[in-house]
């Protein structure tokens, strides 16, 4: 018995490349936009999106892709302001993968549409590693969380292409710093732009959306 | 916890290779897998995650061999180059922000450790 070593070389994220593959030429086909928004349970990313519903139907046509392990409350919050939404469970698992975008996208009418959100399970590090086909990763941030999260989960702010700092109107309340927090931004990606909204008393929201409206017509 | 989905990845890669090793091999001994070290990847439950997924597969038994590669950087400022600590994208001789990754995001199957009958 003698043994071997054989080289391979073989990319391990292939099979969720081959989806996302497929899901940037789908969007292509139809010139749509998918944004992905990453955050924490809680860091207000269905608040964000209720929030600039009415400014999108102004320029855009959109749909929103719920991500969660249970429930489909989210969705149900975003019907009610009659936006088209798809909910997708994830039955236990932490993120969302190219192939269960694939197949909630192609069931929506997407010659209908020029943007989708997908509103990932909340979790700060498995969505981070997961390319979807999306055009942009977005950060979604709340105050409440703390001014060090940037540097706790460097990934998520590595590759999102900015950052969404929520519930802005807690601040008066909290010890939350925020120069910190936005040099710990910094630190770890100098060039991402950082919105500080409330998506309860509407500041800052149009700021997000103009820079949404940017990356829709690829600036 | 997205070991588990990294995990089923390897499991297919290397069954697929392994199936197509010619000529073919009498045990699978061990695997090599290398990982950045800017993948958020918890080495005991991905070996967790390896054993039971392995079970009943030509897989079963053999070693996981995980091998992390550290993060490098290049900075757009000075040109420096070197490894970096994350979260810390700063660079070390200009503390300029402006560090580009080189190194760090890769996730790959190395190599196969085959034992054969001669």
């Amino acid at each position: 018995m003698s043994s071997r070593e054989i080289r391979i070389y073989r990319d391990l994220m292939g099979a969720n490349e081959k989806w996302a593959a497929e899901n940037r030429a789908l969007l292509q086909t139809h010139g749509l936009t998918m944004l992905n928004l990453i955050g924490s349970p809680g860091a207000g990313k269905t608040a964000l999106l209720e929030s600039m519903v009415e400014s999108l139907n102004k320029s855009l046509r959109f749909a929103v892709l719920e991500g969660d392990i249970e429930t489909t409350r989210d969705a149900e919050r975003l019907d009610k302001l009659d936006v088209a939404v798809s909910q997708l469970l994830s039955g236990g698992s932490c993120h969302l993968e190219a192939k269960l975008v694939n197949h909630a996208l192609v069931d929506f009418p997407l010659e209908d549409l020029d943007l989708v959100f997908v509103e990932n399970v909340g979790n700060m590090v498995c969505p981070a590693e997961f390319d979807i086909g999306e055009h942009a990763k977005i950060a979604v941030l709340s105050v409440t969380e703390g001014e060090d999260k940037p540097l706790k989960y460097p990934l998520l702010f590595r590759e999102a292409r900015a950052v969404v700092l929520t519930k802005t109107d807690l601040l008066p309340y909290l010890d939350f710093d925020l120069d910190a927090c936005l040099a710990n931004i910094a630190q770890v990606d100098a060039s991402l732009p950082v919105f500080q909204v409330s998506a309860k008393s509407g500041m800052g929201v149009e700021g997000f959306v103009d820079w949404v409206l940017q990356v829709r017509e690829g600036k | 916890m997205h070991e588990f989905s990294i995990c089923r990845n390897i499991l297919a890669a290397v069954l697929e290779e392994y199936k197509a090793l010619e000529p073919p091999a009498e045990r699978l001994s061990r695997v090599r897998v290398v990982v950045g070290a800017m993948h958020q990847i918890v080495p005991d439950y991905l070996a967790h995650a390896y054993d039971i997924l392995a079970r009943d597969t030509v897989v079963a038994g053999s070693a996981l061999d995980l091998q992390v590669q550290p993060v490098t950087g290049r900075c757009q400022s000075c040109k420096w180059e070197g490894e970096i600590q994350p979260p810390f994208f700063q660079c070390p001789s200009c503390d300029a922000l402006t560090i580009e990754v080189l190194k760090g995001r890769e996730l790959y199957l190395d190599c196969l450790e085959v034992d054969c009958d001669e």
